[in-house]
Protein backbone atom coordinates (compact mmCIF):
# COMPACT_ATOMS: atom_id res chain seq x y z
CA UNK A 1 0.00 0.00 0.00
CA UNK A 2 1.50 3.49 -1.27
CA UNK A 3 0.37 6.95 0.27
CA UNK A 4 -0.65 9.89 -1.70
CA UNK A 5 3.33 10.92 -2.32
CA UNK A 6 3.93 7.27 -3.39
CA UNK A 7 5.52 5.92 -0.13
CA UNK A 8 5.03 2.85 0.90
CA UNK A 9 3.61 1.82 4.20
CA UNK A 10 4.92 -0.48 6.68
CA UNK A 11 2.46 -3.37 7.77
CA UNK A 12 1.85 -1.81 10.99
CA UNK A 13 1.10 1.13 9.25
CA UNK A 14 -1.47 -0.96 6.93
CA UNK A 15 -2.81 -2.39 9.91
CA UNK A 16 -4.02 0.92 11.36
CA UNK A 17 -5.28 1.94 7.77
CA UNK A 18 -7.59 -1.07 7.78
CA UNK A 19 -8.95 -0.24 10.96
CA UNK A 20 -9.71 3.75 9.77
CA UNK A 21 -11.31 2.00 6.35
CA UNK A 22 -13.02 -0.91 8.07
CA UNK A 23 -14.34 1.64 10.65
CA UNK A 24 -15.61 4.23 7.99
CA UNK A 25 -17.17 2.03 5.95
CA UNK A 26 -19.29 0.23 8.82
CA UNK A 27 -20.14 3.67 9.42
CA UNK A 28 -21.31 4.53 6.07
CA UNK A 29 -23.32 0.86 5.25
CA UNK A 30 -24.52 0.19 8.87
CA UNK A 31 -25.56 3.64 10.38
CA UNK A 32 -29.23 2.87 11.00
CA UNK A 33 -28.25 -0.42 13.26
CA UNK A 34 -26.13 0.78 14.87
CA UNK A 35 -27.08 1.85 18.69
CA UNK A 36 -26.05 5.06 19.82
CA UNK A 37 -23.07 3.37 22.07
CA UNK A 38 -22.29 2.15 19.00
CA UNK A 39 -22.13 5.00 16.30
CA UNK A 40 -21.17 7.66 18.41
CA UNK A 41 -18.12 5.76 20.30
CA UNK A 42 -17.26 4.33 16.22
CA UNK A 43 -17.32 8.37 15.29
CA UNK A 44 -15.23 9.29 18.17
CA UNK A 45 -12.72 6.62 16.84
CA UNK A 46 -12.72 7.52 13.15
CA UNK A 47 -12.08 11.54 13.99
CA UNK A 48 -9.02 10.18 15.72
CA UNK A 49 -7.96 7.63 13.22
CA UNK A 50 -8.67 10.41 10.14
CA UNK A 51 -5.74 12.03 12.17
CA UNK A 52 -3.36 8.89 11.54
CA UNK A 53 -4.53 8.55 8.11
CA UNK A 54 -4.01 12.62 7.29
CA UNK A 55 -0.51 12.02 9.20
CA UNK A 56 0.61 9.26 6.80
CA UNK A 57 -0.58 11.24 3.64
CA UNK A 58 -3.79 8.28 3.01
CA UNK A 59 -6.04 11.05 1.31
CA UNK A 60 -9.51 9.72 2.69
CA UNK A 61 -11.19 13.07 2.49
CA UNK A 62 -13.82 14.30 4.62
CA UNK A 63 -15.99 12.70 7.62
CA UNK A 64 -18.81 14.92 7.72
CA UNK A 65 -20.95 13.08 5.75
CA UNK A 66 -20.39 10.42 8.19
CA UNK A 67 -21.38 12.72 11.12
CA UNK A 68 -17.63 13.44 11.98
CA UNK B 1 9.31 3.99 19.64
CA UNK B 2 7.04 6.64 19.40
CA UNK B 3 8.00 7.80 23.31
CA UNK B 4 11.25 8.30 21.79
CA UNK B 5 11.21 10.69 19.23
CA UNK B 6 11.66 13.79 19.93
CA UNK B 7 9.09 15.01 17.14
CA UNK B 8 5.45 14.27 16.93
CA UNK B 9 5.16 13.10 13.22
CA UNK B 10 9.13 11.94 12.18
CA UNK B 11 7.97 11.63 9.49
CA UNK B 12 6.95 15.01 8.55
CA UNK B 13 9.03 16.79 10.79
CA UNK B 14 12.41 15.93 9.03
CA UNK B 15 11.06 15.75 5.78
CA UNK B 16 12.87 17.46 2.62
CA UNK B 17 12.13 20.63 1.75
CA UNK B 18 11.13 19.23 -1.84
CA UNK B 19 8.99 16.54 -0.52
CA UNK B 20 7.40 18.77 2.01
CA UNK B 21 6.55 21.21 -0.38
CA UNK B 22 5.14 18.50 -3.33
CA UNK B 23 2.62 17.66 -0.10
CA UNK B 24 1.86 20.91 0.44
CA UNK B 25 1.22 21.50 -3.05
CA UNK B 26 -1.41 18.25 -3.17
CA UNK B 27 -2.96 19.55 0.07
CA UNK B 28 -3.67 22.84 -1.75
CA UNK B 29 -4.92 21.46 -4.92
CA UNK B 30 -7.21 19.17 -2.25
CA UNK B 31 -7.89 21.94 -0.37
CA UNK B 32 -9.06 24.06 -3.69
CA UNK B 33 -11.33 21.23 -4.92
CA UNK B 34 -12.72 20.83 -1.80
CA UNK B 35 -13.76 24.93 -0.94
CA UNK B 36 -14.98 25.05 -4.65
CA UNK B 37 -17.23 22.07 -4.62
CA UNK B 38 -18.56 22.64 -0.64
CA UNK B 39 -18.90 27.09 -0.63
CA UNK B 40 -20.34 29.12 -3.32
CA UNK B 41 -18.41 31.91 -1.74
CA UNK B 42 -14.96 30.24 -2.20
CA UNK B 43 -16.07 28.86 -5.46
CA UNK B 44 -16.59 32.35 -6.86
CA UNK B 45 -13.41 33.94 -5.66
CA UNK B 46 -11.63 31.13 -6.71
CA UNK B 47 -13.25 31.09 -10.43
CA UNK B 48 -13.09 34.48 -10.87
CA UNK B 49 -9.46 34.27 -10.29
CA UNK B 50 -9.31 31.29 -12.67
CA UNK B 51 -8.18 28.92 -9.82
CA UNK B 52 -9.22 25.14 -10.55
CA UNK B 53 -7.33 21.93 -8.43
CA UNK B 54 -5.82 21.08 -11.65
CA UNK B 55 -4.01 24.20 -12.17
CA UNK B 56 -2.59 24.23 -8.98
CA UNK B 57 0.80 22.11 -9.73
CA UNK B 58 3.40 24.47 -7.56
CA UNK B 59 3.74 26.88 -4.76
CA UNK B 60 3.82 29.65 -7.24
CA UNK B 61 0.05 28.74 -8.10
CA UNK B 62 -0.36 30.59 -4.96
CA UNK B 63 -0.19 33.85 -6.14
CA UNK B 64 -3.13 33.67 -8.86
CA UNK B 65 -5.38 32.91 -5.34
CA UNK B 66 -7.21 35.80 -4.04
CA UNK B 67 -6.69 36.91 -0.54
CA UNK B 68 -8.81 36.31 1.89
CA UNK B 69 -9.40 38.93 5.10
CA UNK B 70 -10.97 39.46 8.01
CA UNK B 71 -12.83 42.22 6.89
CA UNK B 72 -14.50 40.63 4.35
CA UNK B 73 -15.07 37.98 6.75
CA UNK B 74 -16.91 40.13 9.03
CA UNK B 75 -18.68 41.48 6.35
CA UNK B 76 -20.07 38.09 5.66
CA UNK B 77 -21.15 37.49 8.96
CA UNK B 78 -23.07 39.92 9.25
CA UNK B 79 -24.72 39.46 5.65
CA UNK B 80 -25.33 36.17 6.39
CA UNK B 81 -25.64 35.59 10.11
CA UNK B 82 -24.37 34.15 12.18
CA UNK B 83 -21.48 32.35 10.42
CA UNK B 84 -21.03 34.03 6.82
CA UNK B 85 -21.36 32.00 3.35
CA UNK B 86 -18.12 30.00 4.51
CA UNK B 87 -19.26 26.25 5.87
CA UNK B 88 -18.67 23.74 4.22
CA UNK B 89 -20.55 21.12 5.79
CA UNK B 90 -23.86 21.22 7.61
CA UNK B 91 -23.99 22.90 11.18
CA UNK B 92 -25.64 19.96 12.56
CA UNK B 93 -22.08 18.20 12.20
CA UNK B 94 -20.51 20.62 14.56
CA UNK B 95 -19.66 20.02 17.93
CA UNK B 96 -17.63 23.13 18.96
CA UNK B 97 -18.77 26.69 18.88
CA UNK B 98 -15.77 29.47 19.45
CA UNK B 99 -15.53 33.18 19.04
CA UNK B 100 -12.41 35.22 18.87
CA UNK B 101 -11.10 37.36 21.48
CA UNK B 102 -12.08 40.81 20.21
CA UNK B 103 -8.79 42.41 20.18
CA UNK B 104 -9.06 43.35 16.93
CA UNK B 105 -12.30 44.51 14.77
CA UNK B 106 -15.47 45.30 16.36
CA UNK B 107 -17.63 41.85 14.93
CA UNK B 108 -15.92 38.64 16.67
CA UNK B 109 -15.31 35.98 13.96
CA UNK B 110 -17.81 33.06 15.19
CA UNK B 111 -16.28 29.29 14.12
CA UNK B 112 -17.42 26.02 14.00
CA UNK B 113 -15.93 22.42 14.19
CA UNK B 114 -16.65 19.16 14.02
CA UNK B 115 -15.63 15.89 15.24
CA UNK B 116 -12.82 15.22 13.10
CA UNK B 117 -11.65 18.89 12.90
CA UNK B 118 -11.82 19.30 16.97
CA UNK B 119 -9.39 16.00 16.58
CA UNK B 120 -6.98 17.71 14.44
CA UNK B 121 -6.98 20.81 16.30
CA UNK B 122 -5.77 18.86 19.37
CA UNK B 123 -2.80 17.40 16.54
CA UNK B 124 -1.53 20.81 16.30
CA UNK B 125 -1.32 21.14 19.70
CA UNK B 126 0.68 18.20 20.13
CA UNK B 127 3.39 18.75 17.86
CA UNK B 128 3.74 22.00 20.08
CA UNK B 129 3.80 20.19 23.53
CA UNK B 130 5.73 17.05 21.75
CA UNK B 131 8.28 19.38 20.21
CA UNK B 132 8.93 21.38 23.33
CA UNK B 133 9.58 17.74 25.53
CA UNK B 134 6.11 17.31 27.10
CA UNK B 135 5.92 14.03 27.44
CA UNK B 136 2.39 11.63 29.19
CA UNK B 137 4.64 11.62 33.03
CA UNK B 138 4.01 15.16 32.75
CA UNK B 139 1.40 17.08 35.37
CA UNK B 140 0.11 19.81 32.87
CA UNK B 141 -2.03 22.72 34.42
CA UNK B 142 -3.64 25.43 32.18
CA UNK B 143 -4.26 28.98 33.90
CA UNK B 144 -7.39 29.34 31.44
CA UNK B 145 -10.85 30.67 31.66
CA UNK B 146 -12.79 27.81 29.69
CA UNK B 147 -14.58 30.60 27.65
CA UNK B 148 -16.13 31.19 24.12
CA UNK B 149 -12.41 32.10 22.97
CA UNK B 150 -10.76 29.16 21.79
CA UNK B 151 -7.31 29.69 23.71
CA UNK B 152 -6.26 26.53 25.08
CA UNK B 153 -9.13 24.73 24.68
CA UNK B 154 -7.60 22.77 22.16
CA UNK B 155 -4.31 22.46 23.91
CA UNK B 156 -5.97 20.97 27.17
CA UNK B 157 -7.12 18.16 24.72
CA UNK B 158 -3.94 17.88 23.32
CA UNK B 159 -2.75 17.10 26.92
CA UNK B 160 -5.35 14.10 27.19
CA UNK B 161 -4.67 12.52 23.75
CA UNK B 162 -0.86 12.49 24.60
CA UNK B 163 -1.64 10.82 28.23
CA UNK B 164 -0.61 13.77 30.37
CA UNK B 165 -2.40 14.57 33.52
CA UNK B 166 -4.39 17.57 33.16
CA UNK B 167 -5.31 19.70 35.71
CA UNK B 168 -7.91 22.41 33.94
CA UNK B 169 -7.53 26.00 35.81
CA UNK B 170 -10.55 27.67 34.94
CA UNK B 171 -12.86 30.16 37.00
CA UNK B 172 -9.80 30.31 39.73
CA UNK B 173 -7.98 33.35 41.69
CA UNK B 174 -4.38 33.29 40.90
CA UNK B 175 -3.65 32.67 44.20
CA UNK B 176 -5.49 29.52 43.98
CA UNK B 177 -3.72 28.77 40.65
CA UNK B 178 -0.62 29.21 42.27
CA UNK B 179 -1.82 26.95 45.00
CA UNK B 180 -2.80 24.20 42.74
CA UNK B 181 0.13 24.64 40.70
CA UNK B 182 2.17 23.71 43.89
CA UNK B 183 -0.02 21.26 45.39
CA UNK B 184 -0.53 18.98 42.37
CA UNK B 185 2.87 19.29 41.32
CA UNK B 186 2.79 20.42 38.00
CA UNK B 187 5.41 20.40 35.90
CA UNK B 188 4.03 22.22 32.88
CA UNK B 189 1.98 25.39 33.04
CA UNK B 190 -0.16 27.06 30.28
CA UNK B 191 -0.94 30.94 30.15
CA UNK B 192 -0.12 33.50 28.34
CA UNK B 193 3.49 35.27 28.56
CA UNK B 194 1.73 38.17 31.28
CA UNK B 195 -0.32 36.06 33.19
CA UNK B 196 2.90 33.99 34.08
CA UNK B 197 4.61 36.97 35.40
CA UNK B 198 1.43 37.51 37.39
CA UNK B 199 1.32 34.52 38.53
CA UNK B 200 4.82 34.64 39.93
CA UNK B 201 4.16 38.21 41.33
CA UNK B 202 1.33 36.33 43.40
CA UNK B 203 3.20 33.66 43.99
CA UNK B 204 6.57 36.24 45.89
CA UNK B 205 3.79 37.60 47.94
CA UNK B 206 2.54 34.21 49.35
CA UNK B 207 5.98 33.74 49.90
CA UNK B 208 6.25 30.59 48.06
CA UNK B 209 9.58 29.37 45.87
CA UNK B 210 8.94 29.33 42.34
CA UNK B 211 12.12 28.74 41.04
CA UNK B 212 12.45 25.60 43.22
CA UNK B 213 8.68 24.64 42.48
CA UNK B 214 7.84 21.35 40.50
CA UNK B 215 6.84 23.38 37.41
CA UNK B 216 9.84 22.11 34.26
CA UNK B 217 8.02 23.76 31.24
CA UNK B 218 5.84 26.88 30.76
CA UNK B 219 3.53 26.60 27.06
CA UNK B 220 3.12 30.18 26.51
CA UNK B 221 0.59 31.47 23.82
CA UNK B 222 -1.99 34.54 22.97
CA UNK B 223 0.76 37.38 23.40
CA UNK B 224 3.71 38.16 20.99
CA UNK B 225 5.63 38.47 24.40
CA UNK B 226 6.38 34.69 24.15
CA UNK B 227 9.39 35.62 22.04
CA UNK B 228 10.59 38.57 23.13
CA UNK B 229 13.83 37.53 24.98
CA UNK B 230 13.35 39.85 27.63
CA UNK B 231 10.28 38.67 28.99
CA UNK B 232 10.98 35.11 28.05
CA UNK B 233 14.51 35.38 30.28
CA UNK B 234 12.45 36.97 32.82
CA UNK B 235 9.58 34.55 33.10
CA UNK B 236 12.16 31.76 32.69
CA UNK B 237 14.03 33.43 36.25
CA UNK B 238 11.10 33.36 37.94
CA UNK B 239 9.80 30.14 37.35
CA UNK B 240 12.92 28.14 37.18
CA UNK B 241 11.71 26.68 33.90
CA UNK B 242 11.90 26.79 30.56
CA UNK B 243 9.19 28.53 28.35
CA UNK B 244 8.42 27.94 25.06
CA UNK B 245 6.25 30.07 22.61
CA UNK B 246 3.19 28.97 21.09
CA UNK B 247 0.85 31.56 18.44
CA UNK B 248 -2.47 30.66 16.85
CA UNK B 249 -5.75 31.76 15.99
CA UNK B 250 -9.36 31.22 16.23
CA UNK B 251 -9.81 31.48 12.79
CA UNK B 252 -7.77 28.00 12.24
CA UNK B 253 -8.70 27.12 15.79
CA UNK B 254 -5.46 26.16 16.75
CA UNK B 255 -1.71 26.58 16.94
CA UNK B 256 0.29 27.37 13.36
CA UNK B 257 3.72 27.40 15.28
CA UNK B 258 5.75 26.39 18.05
CA UNK B 259 8.64 26.72 19.72
CA UNK B 260 11.22 23.78 20.04
CA UNK B 261 12.90 22.41 22.54
CA UNK B 262 16.37 23.34 21.19
CA UNK B 263 14.67 27.33 21.54
CA UNK B 264 15.95 28.98 18.82
CA UNK B 265 14.65 32.16 19.29
CA UNK B 266 11.47 31.89 17.57
CA UNK B 267 9.12 29.23 16.52
CA UNK B 268 8.92 26.44 13.82
CA UNK B 269 5.77 26.75 11.87
CA UNK B 270 3.61 23.59 11.11
CA UNK B 271 4.24 23.04 7.57
CA UNK B 272 2.61 19.80 6.89
CA UNK B 273 -0.46 21.49 7.84
CA UNK B 274 -0.34 24.94 6.44
CA UNK B 275 1.81 27.12 4.32
CA UNK B 276 2.45 30.32 5.46
CA UNK B 277 3.90 33.24 3.08
CA UNK B 278 5.10 36.45 4.35
CA UNK B 279 4.13 39.63 1.88
CA UNK B 280 5.13 43.20 2.21
CA UNK B 281 1.55 44.52 3.43
CA UNK B 282 1.28 47.42 1.38
CA UNK B 283 1.84 45.69 -2.04
CA UNK B 284 1.04 42.44 -1.32
CA UNK B 285 4.02 40.86 -2.94
CA UNK B 286 6.20 38.16 -1.13
CA UNK B 287 9.22 38.70 0.73
CA UNK B 288 12.41 37.23 0.77
CA UNK B 289 13.74 34.94 4.00
CA UNK B 290 15.43 37.41 6.99
CA UNK B 291 12.79 40.20 5.78
CA UNK B 292 9.89 41.34 8.27
CA UNK B 293 6.43 41.61 6.37
CA UNK B 294 3.00 40.18 7.42
CA UNK B 295 1.77 36.78 7.58
CA UNK B 296 -0.49 34.95 5.02
CA UNK B 297 -2.02 31.69 6.15
CA UNK B 298 -3.60 28.50 4.31
CA UNK B 299 -4.64 26.14 6.43
CA UNK B 300 -5.22 22.60 5.68
CA UNK B 301 -6.97 21.01 8.45
CA UNK B 302 -10.24 22.56 9.51
CA UNK B 303 -12.32 21.10 6.51
CA UNK B 304 -15.36 22.86 8.19
CA UNK B 305 -14.09 26.30 7.54
CA UNK B 306 -11.69 26.64 4.66
CA UNK B 307 -9.19 28.86 5.08
CA UNK B 308 -7.51 30.06 2.16
CA UNK B 309 -4.64 32.83 1.93
CA UNK B 310 -5.50 34.77 4.93
CA UNK B 311 -4.42 37.88 5.82
CA UNK B 312 -3.62 37.81 9.14
CA UNK B 313 -2.19 41.43 9.90
CA UNK B 314 0.57 39.64 12.08
CA UNK B 315 4.10 41.01 11.77
CA UNK B 316 6.89 38.04 11.17
CA UNK B 317 10.44 36.86 9.87
CA UNK B 318 10.92 33.76 8.36
CA UNK B 319 13.97 32.20 8.31
CA UNK B 320 15.31 28.78 7.11
CA UNK B 321 14.39 25.82 9.58
CA UNK B 322 17.95 24.69 9.02
CA UNK B 323 19.13 27.47 11.59
CA UNK B 324 17.63 25.63 13.94
CA UNK B 325 19.54 22.34 15.38
CA UNK B 326 16.79 20.32 16.23
CA UNK B 327 16.26 18.72 13.07
CA UNK B 328 13.10 19.64 11.94
CA UNK B 329 12.97 21.09 8.41
CA UNK B 330 10.26 23.29 9.18
CA UNK B 331 10.51 27.14 8.94
CA UNK B 332 10.87 29.42 11.62
CA UNK B 333 9.49 32.78 12.50
CA UNK B 334 12.54 34.47 14.22
CA UNK B 335 11.16 36.19 17.06
CA UNK B 336 7.94 34.42 16.86
CA UNK B 337 4.98 36.82 16.25
CA UNK B 338 6.50 40.56 16.31
CA UNK B 339 3.36 42.68 16.72
CA UNK B 340 0.39 43.66 14.13
CA UNK B 341 1.01 45.44 10.77
CA UNK B 342 -1.62 48.20 12.21
CA UNK B 343 0.03 47.62 15.98
CA UNK B 344 2.74 50.82 14.84
CA UNK B 345 2.08 54.03 16.62
CA UNK B 346 3.18 56.93 15.11
CA UNK B 347 4.80 59.69 17.76
CA UNK B 348 5.95 62.84 16.28
CA UNK B 349 7.27 61.41 13.54
CA UNK B 350 8.68 58.27 14.99
CA UNK B 351 7.82 54.78 14.91
CA UNK B 352 6.73 53.32 18.48
CA UNK B 353 6.03 49.49 18.57
CA UNK B 354 4.61 48.04 21.84
CA UNK B 355 6.60 45.08 21.34
CA UNK B 356 10.13 46.77 21.23
CA UNK B 357 8.96 49.05 24.34
CA UNK B 358 8.58 45.93 26.39
CA UNK B 359 11.60 44.23 24.69
CA UNK B 360 12.95 47.55 27.10
CA UNK B 361 10.81 47.56 29.94
CA UNK B 362 11.22 43.92 30.72
CA UNK B 363 15.31 44.03 31.18
CA UNK B 364 14.11 45.83 34.49
CA UNK B 365 13.37 42.95 36.60
CA UNK B 366 11.90 45.26 39.84
CA UNK B 367 8.90 46.70 37.25
CA UNK B 368 5.91 44.92 38.14
CA UNK B 369 3.39 46.36 35.18
CA UNK B 370 3.62 48.79 32.74
CA UNK B 371 1.27 50.63 30.29
CA UNK B 372 1.97 52.81 27.14
CA UNK B 373 -0.21 55.88 27.33
CA UNK B 374 -0.71 57.97 24.40
CA UNK B 375 -2.25 61.68 24.65
CA UNK B 376 -2.26 64.99 23.08
CA UNK B 377 -0.56 67.76 25.09
CA UNK B 378 -1.94 71.18 24.40
CA UNK B 379 -4.54 70.39 21.78
CA UNK B 380 -2.04 69.38 19.21
CA UNK B 381 1.44 67.65 20.12
CA UNK B 382 1.54 64.00 20.97
CA UNK B 383 3.10 62.72 24.21
CA UNK B 384 4.09 59.23 25.10
CA UNK B 385 4.21 58.60 28.74
CA UNK B 386 5.15 54.98 30.26
CA UNK B 387 3.66 54.01 33.65
CA UNK B 388 5.57 51.52 35.50
CA UNK B 389 4.72 49.88 38.63
CA UNK B 390 7.51 49.69 41.07
CA UNK B 391 6.62 47.87 44.20
CA UNK B 392 10.02 46.92 46.12
CA UNK B 393 10.58 50.03 48.09
CA UNK B 394 14.43 49.47 48.41
CA UNK B 395 14.50 50.27 44.53
CA UNK B 396 15.09 53.62 43.51
CA UNK B 397 12.32 54.40 41.46
CA UNK B 398 13.03 57.75 40.42
CA UNK B 399 16.27 56.73 39.09
CA UNK B 400 14.87 53.78 37.39
CA UNK B 401 12.52 56.13 35.31
CA UNK B 402 15.07 58.24 34.26
CA UNK B 403 17.51 55.63 33.58
CA UNK B 404 14.40 54.13 31.21
CA UNK B 405 13.54 57.47 29.71
CA UNK B 406 17.02 57.71 28.49
CA UNK B 407 17.11 54.22 27.21
CA UNK B 408 13.97 54.14 25.31
CA UNK B 409 14.56 57.98 23.87
CA UNK B 410 17.77 56.08 22.85
CA UNK B 411 15.96 53.69 21.15
CA UNK B 412 13.60 56.06 19.18
CA UNK B 413 15.70 58.56 17.44
CA UNK B 414 15.56 60.77 20.90
CA UNK B 415 11.47 60.62 21.18
CA UNK B 416 10.76 61.92 24.53
CA UNK B 417 9.43 59.27 26.85
CA UNK B 418 7.43 60.60 30.41
CA UNK B 419 8.26 57.67 32.30
CA UNK B 420 6.19 57.91 35.67
CA UNK B 421 6.07 55.41 38.48
CA UNK B 422 2.20 54.21 39.24
CA UNK B 423 1.11 53.24 42.24
CA UNK B 424 1.51 49.50 43.32
CA UNK B 425 -1.93 47.56 41.86
CA UNK B 426 -3.23 50.48 39.99
CA UNK B 427 -2.34 49.34 36.47
CA UNK B 428 -4.97 46.50 34.40
CA UNK B 429 -3.87 43.09 34.97
CA UNK B 430 -4.50 40.53 32.15
CA UNK B 431 -5.39 36.77 31.88
CA UNK B 432 -5.50 36.30 28.74
CA UNK B 433 -4.11 39.03 26.17
CA UNK B 434 -2.80 41.79 27.53
CA UNK B 435 -3.91 45.72 26.12
CA UNK B 436 -1.11 47.81 27.61
CA UNK B 437 -1.57 50.72 25.09
CA UNK B 438 -3.67 53.65 25.88
CA UNK B 439 -4.25 55.60 22.56
CA UNK B 440 -6.15 58.67 24.01
CA UNK B 441 -4.80 61.13 21.38
CA UNK B 442 -7.39 63.45 19.67
CA UNK B 443 -4.58 63.88 16.69
CA UNK B 444 -2.94 60.97 15.62
CA UNK B 445 0.52 61.87 13.62
CA UNK B 446 1.36 64.63 14.89
CA UNK B 447 0.13 66.14 11.27
CA UNK B 448 -3.17 67.13 12.14
CA UNK B 449 -4.83 64.11 10.87
CA UNK B 450 -8.02 64.05 13.35
CA UNK B 451 -8.82 60.65 14.88
CA UNK B 452 -11.85 59.22 13.72
CA UNK B 453 -14.96 58.96 15.84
Amino acid sequence: MQNAIGQDLNPVQQELMACYDNLARVLADHDDELAPFEKRNALKALAALWQVANGLDMDRGQTYHLGA
Amino acid sequence: MTTESPYWNPRHETMPRDELEALQVRKLSNLIEWSTSQVPYHSKRLNDAGVTSDSITSLDDLQRIPFMTREEWMQGQLDHPPYGPILAAPEESAIRYHLTSGTTGKTPIRVLDSMKDWEWITEMWCYGFWGFGVRPSDRVFFAFSYGTFVGFWGAHYACEKMGCLVLPGGNMTTEARVNQIMDMHATVVCSTPTYALRMAQEARAMGIDLANGPVERLILSGEPAGSIPATKKLIEEQWGAKAGDTAGMTELGTIMMFECDHQPGGAHIIEDHYIEEVIDPGSGEPVAYGEPGERVVTSFGRGFIPVIRYRTRDLVLKVPGSTCGCGRTFDIYDGGIRGRVDDMKLVRGTNVYPRAVEAIVREYEAIDEFQIHLYTAEGIRDEIELLVEVPDKNVDAEGLCAELAKTLAEAHEGLRFHVKQAPDESLPRFELKAKRVLDEREVVGGHGERKQA
